[in-house]
Order: C-alpha cells, then sequence, then structure tokens
C-alpha cells in the first residue's frame, strides 16, 4: 500500500477537452444571458413575471370597478409600481435563493466557480428583467388607466412611469441579493415580505421619520407621486448595496453541500 | 490530472478530512471507497472548490479547479444527481449547460441518446426516478467529453443494465487516455471497474494502490482432490490451514511453488493451486475497521 504524495510543482498543461466545447468560460454577456434564460425556465419563475406584467393593469382594473375613477395617475401607478415591485422582489429571491433550495447551486458553481462573477451576472439579469417587465406592466396599467378609468388627471404620470420601472429594476436585483444572502427560498421571502409588509408599516405608525429612511415599498409610491428625491432614491439604493454585499460575502464563504 | 496533497478538512474543531494525498493518472479507473461520513464526498466537493479546504491543495490538470478557464470542459462531475432543479425539463437543463460550457446544442441530443434519456428529455426533472437522475448527471458530465471524470455514487438508482453500461463508458474512457475517480458502496460493481483503489477511514487515506496487489493475499489457494489426505501433509509440514467453501486449503504464508512440492512429495492430486486472493469486502472491512 503506497500512498502517492504530490509533487511540489505541477507542470501539467490543461488538455483540450476532445468535443469542440470552448476553451474559456463564458463572457459576462453569455453569463447574463443565461441567468435570464434559467429564470424563465421554470414554472414558478415565469409566472412570477407574468404576475408581475398583469398585477399593474388588474389592480387599476379592480381600483376602477371600486373606486369609479376620478384619480391621480402618478398616485395610481405609484401603488400599482410597488406592487409590480413586491412581485419582482420575488423573481430576484428565486434566481439566487431558489438554486441554494433545490441545490442545482451545486451545478451553477461547478462550471463557474468564481461565485462573484455569477452573482454580478446574476445582478444584471435581474435588473434587465426587472426593467423589461416593470416596463409592460407599468404600460399595461398606464393602458388600463386610459381605457377603463374617467376622470384621470395625467400630471407627473412620465416621472411616475420612470419611478415604477427603475424601482422594478431595482426590487429584483433587492431580491437576488437577499436570497443569496439567506439561501433558502421559502425563508427568504417570508422574512422580507414580513419586513416590508408587516414591521415596516407598523414603524412608520409609531415612528414615521425612521419608517421613511427604511421603508422601500413606500419610498416607490413616493418617488412616482413627488419625482426624483433624495430620501427615497437613498432607501431603495440602500436595500440594492446592502442586500447585494451581504449576499455576495455569504455566498463566497458558504460551502455547496 | 489530479493531484491531491494534504487536503484537510475541519468542521467546528471535529477533522474529516485528515492530510488526504493522491495523484491520479490518465488512462486509469480509480476507486475511491470508504464507509459513510469518511471524507469521500468532503474530499470530491474540496477537489472542484464547492467545500473550502481547511489546508491542502488539490489540482486538476496542474491548476485549482477553480483557476480552470473553462472546468466543465476539463472535469466532468456528478456529486449528486438530485442537485438539478425539478421544474426544468432534462433537455432544457442540459441546454443551459452546454451553453454555459460552449457545447453546440446538438451535443445536447447526443448525451440524451448516450444514456437512454431521449424519450424522456422533455419531461420535468421532478417526475424523473433515482436512476433517470443519475443518468442525467452522467449526461451533463459528458457534454464536453472532458478528459477528466468524477463521480460520487453514480450507480445509485442505476438498474444492473444501466450499471454494466455504466462500467463500459468508465473503461473506455480510461482505454481513450480519460482519468477517472470513481465513489461507489458496491464493491462488487467496483472490483469490476476500477484499476487502483483509495480507501479512506476516519478521513485518512488507509490504502491506496493497485486493486490486484491490494486484493492479492500473503499464501496459497490450493484445492486438493483430497482434501483429507493432503491437509494432515500440510499440517506435518508446519504450515497453518484454512478452509474455504469448494473444499480449498488457504495456506497463509506459503508460496504456490513450495505447497506444489509438497503435493508432489507426497502423491496428492491437486484440482488447482494459486496465490491465495481476499475479497474486496473482506479487504475494505479489515481497512476501515481499524481506522
Amino acid at each position: 500500500m503506497s500512498t502517492t504524495t504530490a509533487p511540489a510543482t505541477a507542470t501539467a498543461v490543461v488538455p483540450a477537452p476532445a468535443s469542440t466545447a470552448r476553451r474559456t468560460g463564458p463572457s459576462f454577456p453569455a453569463l447574463t444571458g443565461l441567468e435570464v434564460r434559467k429564470s424563465l425556465s421554470t414554472r414558478s419563475g415565469r409566472s412570477v413575471a407574468a404576475l408581475a406584467v398583469l398585477v399593474g393593469p388588474l389592480g387599476v382594473l379592480l381600483a376602477t370597478t371600486t373606486s369609479g375613477g376620478a384619480v391621480a395617475a402618478a398616485m395610481a401607478l405609484g401603488i400599482m409600481g410597488m406592487l409590480i415591485a413586491l412581485v419582482l422582489l420575488a423573481l430576484g429571491v428565486l434566481s439566487t435563493a431558489g438554486e441554494w433550495t433545490h441545490r442545482s447551486v451545486q451545478t451553477t458553481y461547478l462550471l463557474v466557480p468564481r461565485r462573484g462573477r455569477v452573482l454580478a451576472a446574476k445582478a444584471a439579469a435581474m435588473a434587465l428583467l426587472g426593467l423589461v417587465l416593470a416596463s409592460v406592466g407599468v404600460g399595461l396599467a398606464v393602458g388600463a388607466l386610459a381605457l377603463f378609468t374617467t376622470g384621470v388627471t395625467w400630471f407627473a404620470a412620465g416621472q411616475a412611469v420612470a419611478a415604477v420601472i427603475a424601482s422594478g429594476a431595482a426590487f429584483t436585483v433587492i431580491g437576488a441579493g437577499i436570497g443569496a444572502a439567506v439561501g433558502n427560498s421559502a425563508a427568504a421571502l417570508t422574512g422580507t415580505y414580513l419586513t416590508v409588509l408587516g414591521i415596516l408599516p407598523v414603524l412608520n405608525s409609531v415612528e414615521p421619520e425612521i419608517a421613511a429612511r427604511l421603508d422601500p415599498a413606500g419610498a416607490v409610491v413616493t418617488l412616482a407621486q413627488h419625482g426624483a428625491a433624495t430620501t427615497p432614491i437613498a432607501v431603495i439604493a440602500g436595500w440594492v448595496v446592502v442586500s447585494t454585499v451581504t449576499g455576495v460575502l455569504v455566498t463566497r464563504r458558504r460551502s455547496v453541500a | 490530472m489530479i493531484t491531491v496533497s494534504g487536503l484537510t478538512k475541519d468542521y467546528g474543531g471535529r477533522r474529516v478530512v485528515d492530510e488526504v494525498s493522491f495523484e491520479l493518472e490518465p488512462g486509469t479507473v480509480t476507486g475511491f471507497l470508504g464507509p459513510n461520513g469518511a471524507g469521500k464526498s468532503t474530499t470530491m466537493r474540496m477537489v472542484t472548490g464547492l467545500v473550502p479546504a481547511s489546508s491542502g491543495t488539490a489540482l486538476v490538470a496542474g491548476r485549482p479547479y477553480t483557476s480552470l478557464p473553462n472546468p466543465g470542459a476539463v472535469m466532468g462531475t456528478l456529486l449528486d444527481a438530485a442537485a438539478v432543479h425539478p421544474g426544468r425539463t432534462g433537455r432544457t437543463h442540459l441546454r443551459l449547460l452546454a451553453s454555459t460550457i460552449g457545447v453546440p446544442a446538438p451535443r445536447v441530443d447526443e448525451v440524451l441518446e448516450m444514456v437512454d434519456l431521449t424519450a424522456a428529455g422533455g419531461r420535468r426533472i421532478g417526475g424523473y426516478s433515482l436512476g433517470m437522475r443519475q443518468r442525467l448527471g452522467i449526461a451533463a458530465a459528458l457534454l464536453a467529453d472532458p478528459p477528466v471524470l468524477m463521480f460520487d455514487e453514480p450507480a445509485n438508482g442505476l438498474d444492473p443494465e444501466g450499471i454494466r453500461w455504466m462500467r463500459d463508458l468508465l473503461r473506455g474512457h480510461a482505454a481513450r487516455g480519460g482519468t477517472v475517480l470513481l465513489s461507489s458502496h458496491l464493491l462488487g460493481e467496483v472490483e469490476h471497474t476500477v484499476d487502483r483503489l483509495l480507501v479512506i477511514g476516519s478521513g485518512r487515506i488507509v490504502a491506496d494502490g493497485p486493486i490486484h496487489e491490494l486484493l492479492a493475499g500473503d499464501g496459497t489457494a490450493v484445492r486438493p482432490a483430497d482434501a483429507a489426505s493432503f491437509e494432515p501433509a500440510l499440517r506435518a509440514a508446519g504450515l497453518e490451514v484454512q478452509h474455504r467453501d469448494g473444499g480449498v486449503l488457504v495456506v497463509p504464508g506459503a508460496s504456490p511453488d513450495r505447497i506444489g512440492a509438497l503435493a508432489a512429495a507426497g502423491g496428492h492430486a491437486l484440482v488447482d493451486l494459486r496465490p491465495s486472493e481476499q475479497g474486496l469486502e473482506e479487504l475494505f472491512f479489515q481497512l476501515t475497521d481499524a481506522s
């Protein structure tokens, strides 16, 4: 019985694969495209994407039916934008935490071991998907407002549309960061929605000034109604940065079982 | 092609892999054996960088796996057949991997056919049996036809025909100059597939060598025509005699030449005479119980 000790220096050359596989890994744009394909290749991903597109116009129709019209477009779009953003947050969570939940993250990091690069591509893919889906969703919401709601005030509607689209992209990236940090879809979604829809509204009722500096959902509505303002932009940007950095740091250290 | 040196993993003060070193050469199939929890899977995960090593190095084709420009084209890895998204179809799963590795899309259908999953390729993986998932995992590992294959328990869930197919696949890969590292609990399967054995027990390598050398016993197995008369002759010569099934006598510490000479001198007819071998199962328990 003999145990071979490795040589001090390795001189082997990476062999060429027998097939026509690339010698290098995928480029960043290719990796981003792959992450988009991954997100839309499952029923859960497609369902969330469809919901993100439909929640805006459906919300408008529901509000029109119950209130009868006479609304400010900026306010209505702000509220619909918040709903779109919260749905897109789930898409982001599924893109990262979903891989840990199903353990398909093993294959991902076997083929592209540089985890930071993968997460950067996921963030780019989610920003792109969020941008496109929020654009379609808010476009349909505007159409629903124009077609089915009477007495709409269109003042500042353009800035509201821009705010919704940007927020959609940002929330999808936030979801990806939270999913990467938590590594479990159910826990990430439950924790995030509990915080955004439960804890922060309670905080808002007792300490509104503090809540305004923390609440990303409220920031979307504020942005849509009042245009580019420092506080809501800073709140959303803060969530993007903190969730993404945390996701990267945790993912780089986590073992893949 | 795979060089592991002093690889060690500690989890919360508990050492699960302890200074593991080995080197795998092209053209060989190496079996990686050990009881549950001995450190096989952790070692394989450290080789691929999925689990960071506490100390030591692992090189694949001369580089850390994580530094390979396109690792999937160098080493095909199957660590856990269940580690796939159940909501994708088998074909979609492979197409995503093919795009990542940079393999032309038609290769997906080729490997699906190789593992006999062409008909099931359009079905969601959640509906696959364990054996089908194993075959899908093997198909994924073969996408780029890489020179190195590392499979952890690939025979789990495979039917006998599938196991034979996998054995031929691995032997064929090695015959073409490939390197294979295979862990399995199916000792009989390993015995028929590998050239070399690495046995790990309690996180340490307890045996490493060609399988025929490890299984070779120190003694002779002899089947005399009349065991009742030959056994006393052996004992009279000061030899220890052990009984095996089928009238075989095992004489530890004696060469076939000496036993043959004793038989000739006493006029005993022999039906079979050869160096004794121990079974892989016997060797496995002997090595791992001691560790």
